[in-house]
């Protein structure tokens, strides 16, 4: 693919500057193109992910899912997808009476629009063949995406409803509670990687992926990712069975359109991400000898956290908030505190000269010891609450 | 580097732009027949009891303050981080114990009872 | 102690109050002024804790040397025993009767329905109000001089029988016509009835609510009649601290048709097909209530076949109806369809069988008086055998691989709506739900009807009375269901499925029955009165779902609104039964 793109790129730009244009002009306009480009990848990724969706959902359930829609069905009802597009398009916006305005309007819009900003510094492939590779790229990740805790806020405070009322308290405890242990296990792979730029992180997993050397912080990040976009078991800002639709309650038409979009953006780009951060980014076999590879195996990498991101969501139940909760203010934070101190310190211990794979495979030791020791402490708690609830039944009979 | 920055300008326009026009698009395309009926406040088909803007249970916040110490922790961690491979083991532990004394605010609240739901 | 014993010891100590109720009719008549004493005494002294039925019937002429009168009927039980049934009578002009609610929370919701039907008013009902039918309806519809609109009104409300202009209306000639029309003036947008606007005002007079440590703003909102996870056309009315729920009421009555009015207009068999329609998952059971009921008035003897027909399909309902709830709970949890639709796939078939049997799906209109519709021919027979010899199992099994140690299922279930076993008496519940609390009281056991007494199969419990449990209940009777289903279909004999001749008109000779089942979500019980006619007289449904639906406030208290959807869907209701 690089090779493809650079030589499109070179191809536009040499017919640009054959029209007369002046050169800034020229990188310029090229710019824009690269930016829209990007931008719609997400978009026309998630298009097929929603009918991959209703049809891995349908096959988990033993039914058939979308096999038609209206008179030309495509393979397998794939055209479903762009005429619910049409549909959203074309429908009537109705905005309830009572609600507040401004906030309700841009609700979606910030929703949608952080949830496409975010792609601009994934890598997809050795080099930047699109996108940019910016120094504080997982910095500027974070930063983005925490700020969609206000578009949530903002829609189910100004909807007028009480069920996006309750929904947006949630929002409030919930994703930024979430957001510490997701920060936390970040910073571990920024502290190991020695860089927040995401070709960086990807270039320093070129012989073993932090998945394997890290494995820890992998696994708190992806949980807190899960917490982040809303899915299951930790799916309560739109509940169904509880809130109806939560913050979307009142939306509709198009702009609930953006929601549906916007959320199903989001799983992927968490499985982008952590593919990026964990799983090597576009690194694999044969990547040196033809770099289009490196595209795939991230698409692969990240087709492979979304079916995971899938099956999670249609086969786990939901917990309560204050589970939520507990489970992350204390379970994950601590591990993530304690992860980030001891790693930091074993890390900083190692010979700088040893190999890549040394280091892995002591920081893969100090990761289970640090599992051991909170799996120890669980126990034990869980043995202490044991025997009160034992003592307290002896007592009673 | 300003390039790189540049790019983002960019394309942070055109995002906003993507998202505005989708919005713009569905607003020329879709039909417009307000009726009172229909902008009624959804409550499960009867009419909403006083107002959707009541007080928060207080319990939400102490969460949010709860996240505020730790945010402000993470934008001081990041350069850290980054600056780890460069820096001296003493100047990591000195990160260390910063980590441990915001750890310390966790427990105090932990052993509050604070993060009990009520 | 027998019933005939309680009866003398009850008119011992009440001389004056009590007599033998008139033949046909059983049981005992209470003065009015003395049942409250009686019910205490039933209830403390001689172990009636569990009152099942409270009913009113209308009797506007004279009869058997009794004035004409509205009368109330109770039925009560204790675990081994009944009914004993009381009559209580109140004069037409102002029938009133003292209400038993205080003593027995189970009367709660009966009483209102009674009210609101028949306009018995019940002095000293916590909250009485209309329960079926809307705030401001006129009139009391199982009233024997009731006019029913249009069908018996005097004129018929469509103008073109007026072809010449002038129309005569029926709303401007019977006294009910502000239910059929709305004033000229009226305007839906904003209106709200004065004495009782949409129920709130109970809501907003809860002032001893506050929590004054941590003030928190009340808020009271609607779940439902339009909410994903009511399971129908149910309104919980919530008030809300945080998301704590502090006081809850269920609102009911939207899918009201008078299943009672429209039992008393049709004949005795026609009313068959209106039973599918209670519980609209479990017809097969209905059916086979409202057949074991009249079969109490009428003389006739089921052939055995027949019987061990009718078991079958009881039990194949049961498996549906429980394995579709568990399914319920996990929508209600949040597992995106999967849950249910592993549970409909069960139901797929075994709904096939009820095809094959009787013609339709769900509709089934299978049992009649003496007998089943249609045999089970050998396909069929080998059909059932399939299902519950190889399929059920696997499903069971199932079932239990996928929810009994699923640590979400078991953290959102275990100590969640727990209700005691002495408030789940009190409040009339039974079926899974009483016997989670601990109590193992089932109607197959308790008072066999049909063939189940020849059976071997466990009356299911579990000690705690939470989500969980009740759970565990189901899945339990899910495999005692196709335990009974295997010995059935062993040992099914063969010979007629119908006492006699298969008839169209029956006549019931005068009495009264109250028939009652183990339907899978409970009680299912028919008050009859016959009066020897081709109809009912007086035709009442005790639903399972109506009754435990009342002990739902006590069972979220204190719970969060995430726990109320998932306590809802474990006391497992259908808005069919409910309403009615």
């Amino acid at each position: 693919m690089g090779d493809a793109i650079v030589n499109v790129s070179a191809w536009i730009e040499g017919l640009l500057l054959g029209t007369g244009l002046s050169e800034p002009w020229v990188s310029f306009i090229m710019t824009v193109i690269s930016a829209f480009v990007i931008a719609f990848i997400p978009v026309v990724i998630v298009i097929f992910l929603v009918w991959g969706y209703r049809k891995a959902s349908a096959r988990m359930q033993g039914r058939l899912g979308p096999n038609s829609s209206g008179t030309w069905a495509g393979p397998g009802g794939i055209v479903q997808t762009f005429a619910d597009a049409i549909k959203m398009l074309t429908k009537e916006d109705i905005r309830p009476a009572g609600v507040d305005v401004i906030p309700y309007n841009i609700a979606p819009i910030l929703i949608f629009f952080i949830a496409l900003v975010v792609w601009a510094v994934i890598p997809f492939g050795p080099g930047t063949v699109i996108g940019v590779d910016l120094n504080i790229g997982i910095f500027y990740i974070m930063a983005f995406s925490s700020a969609a805790l206000f578009g949530v806020l903002m829609a189910g405070w100004s909807s007028n409803n009480k069920y996006a009322t309750v929904s947006a308290f949630r929002s409030v405890a919930l994703l930024i509670s979430y957001e510490i242990p997701q920060l936390l296990s970040v910073l571990v792979v920024v502290m190991v990687a020695g860089s927040m730029s995401m070709q960086d992180i990807v270039g320093a997993q070129r012989s073993v992926m932090y998945l394997i050397a890290l494995p820890l912080p992998a696994v708190i990040f992806l949980i807190a990712s899960l917490a982040e976009v809303n899915a299951r078991p930790f799916e309560l800002l739109e509940a169904e069975s509880e809130l109806v639709a939560g913050y979307q309650t009142e939306y509709s038409g198009m702009k609930f359109g953006m929601y549906y979009l916007a959320e199903f953006i989001n799983s992927v780009a968490v499985g982008a991400i952590f593919s990026t951060l964990f799983l090597g980014g576009w690194q694999g076999p044969f990547v040196d000898a033809a770099p289009i590879l490196g595209t795939v195996w991230i698409f692969a990498k990240i087709t492979l956290m979304t079916m995971l991101w899938m099956f999670i969501q249609i086969t786990l139940p939901r917990l309560r908030i204050d589970q939520i909760l507990n489970f992350n203010w204390k379970f994950l934070v601590p591990l993530a505190l304690a992860n980030l101190c001891v790693i930091s310190i074993v890390n900083k211990l190692i010979n700088a000269q040893a190999s890549d794979w040394t280091r892995a495979g002591i920081l893969l030791l100090t990761n289970i010891a640090i599992a051991l020791v909170a799996w120890t402490l669980v126990a034990l708690g869980g043995r202490q609450k044991r025997r009160q609830y034992e003592a307290e039944l002896e007592v009673v009979a | 580097m300003l390039e790189q920055f540049t790019f983002i300008g960019v394309f942070l326009l055109v995002t906003l732009f993507i998202s505005c026009a989708m919005v713009g698009l569905s607003w020329v395309l879709r039909p417009k027949r307000p009726d009172p009926r229909k902008s009624e406040i959804y409550e499960c088909g009867l009419e909403p009891h006083g107002t959707p803007w009541f007080q928060f249970k207080a319990q939400y916040y102490i969460f949010a303050l709860v996240f505020l110490v730790f945010d402000v922790e993470a934008v001081f961690l990041f350069p850290w981080a980054k600056a780890y491979s460069l820096i001296p083991l003493y100047a990591v532990i000195e990160g260390v114990l910063f980590i441990l004394l915001l750890a310390v605010a966790l427990i105090y609240v932990w052993r509050k009872g604070l993060l009990e739901w009520m | 102690m027998t019933i005939q014993a309680t009866h003398e010891t009850l008119k011992a100590k009440f001389p004056d109050a009590i007599q033998d109720a008139h033949a046909p009719y059983t049981g005992l008549i209470v003065d009015r002024d003395h049942l409250v004493a009686v019910a205490t005494a039933l209830r403390d002294e001689l172990g009636f804790r569990y009152l099942s039925s409270v009913t009113g019937v209308d009797y506007p002429a004279a009869t058997d040397g009794l004035p004409p009168r509205f009368e109330a009927v109770y039925h009560f039980y204790q675990s081994e025993g009944g009914p004993l049934v009381l009559h209580v009578h109140a004069d037409r002009e102002n029938p009133t009767v003292p209400s038993l609610t205080p003593l027995f929370p189970s009367a709660d919701f009966q009483e209102r329905e009674a009210w609101d039907l028949m306009g018995i008013r019940f002095e000293g009902h916590p909250d009485l109000r209309r329960i079926l039918l809307w705030e401001g309806y006129a009139g009391h519809p199982l009233q024997k001089g009731f006019q029913e609109v249009y069908y018996e009104a005097d004129t018929k409300p469509f103008d073109s029988r007026w072809p010449e202009g002038a129309p005569v209306r029926a709303e401007s000639r019977v006294p009910l016509g502000r239910n059929l029309r709305y004033p000229a003036d009226f305007s839906m947008q904003g209106w709200c009835p004065t004495d009782d606007p949409w129920g709130y005002i109970a809501h907003d007079q809860v002032a001893d609510l506050k929590d004054t440590a941590h003030p928190t703003d009340r808020v009271v909102l609607n779940m439902g009649p339009h909410h994903p996870s009511t399971h129908g056309v149910l309104r919980l009315l919530v008030t809300l601290e945080g998301e704590t729920i502090k006081k809850l009421e269920p609102v009911v009555g939207f899918l009201h048709r008078c299943h009672d009015k429209i039992g008393e207009r049709n004949t005795w068999l026609g009313n068959m097909p209106y039973t599918d329609r209670l519980d609209y998952v479990c017809s097969m059971s209905n059916n086979l209530g409202y057949a074991v009921a009249v079969e109490k008035l009428l003389d006739v003897k089921v052939p055995e076949r027949a019987e061990y027909i009718r078991v079958i399909m009881a039990e194949f309902t049961r498996f549906i109806n429980h394995i579709i709830d568990i399914g319920f709970t996990g929508n209600d949890l949040g597992i995106y369809f999967t849950a249910m639709l592993m549970g409909m796939e069960e139901r797929e078939l075994i709904v096939d069988l009820f095809e094959r049997v009787s013609g339709s799906r769900m509709m089934c209109n299978y049992m009649r008086f003496g007998g089943v519709a249609h045999d089970m021919t050998a396909d069929d027979v080998a059909y059932a055998r399939q299902l519950a010899f190889e399929r059920l199992p696997q499903a069971i099994d199932k079932v239990d691989q996928f929810f009994t140690n699923n640590e979400v299922f078991k953290q959102r279930s275990i100590n969640v709506g727990v209700l005691p076993a002495e408030t789940a008496i009190a409040y009339g519940c039974t079926g899974p739900l009483l016997r989670a609390s601990g109590v193992p009281y089932d109607i197959r056991r308790a008072e066999p009807y049909s063939i189940y007494d020849s059976f071997d199969f466990d009356v299911v419990t579990r000690q705690n009375g939470d989500v969980y449990d009740r759970y565990m209940v189901r899945l339990e009777e899910m495999r005692q269901s196709v335990r009974i289903l295997q010995q059935a279909l062993n040992r099914l004999p063969d010979g007629p499925i119908m006492d006699g001749k298969p008839k169209g008109l029956i006549k019931v000779p005068a009495g009264e029955a109250y028939g009652r089942i183990e339907a899978p979500k409970g009680e299912l019980g028919f008050y009859l009165v016959s009066e020897g006619g081709n109809n009912p007289y007086r035709y009442h449904v005790r639903s399972p779902s109506f009754v435990n639906l009342g002990a739902l406030e006590e069972m979220c208290k204190g719970y969060l609104i995430a726990d109320t959807v998932i306590i809802l869907a474990s006391v497992d209701i259908t808005l069919g039964e409910v309403d009615r």
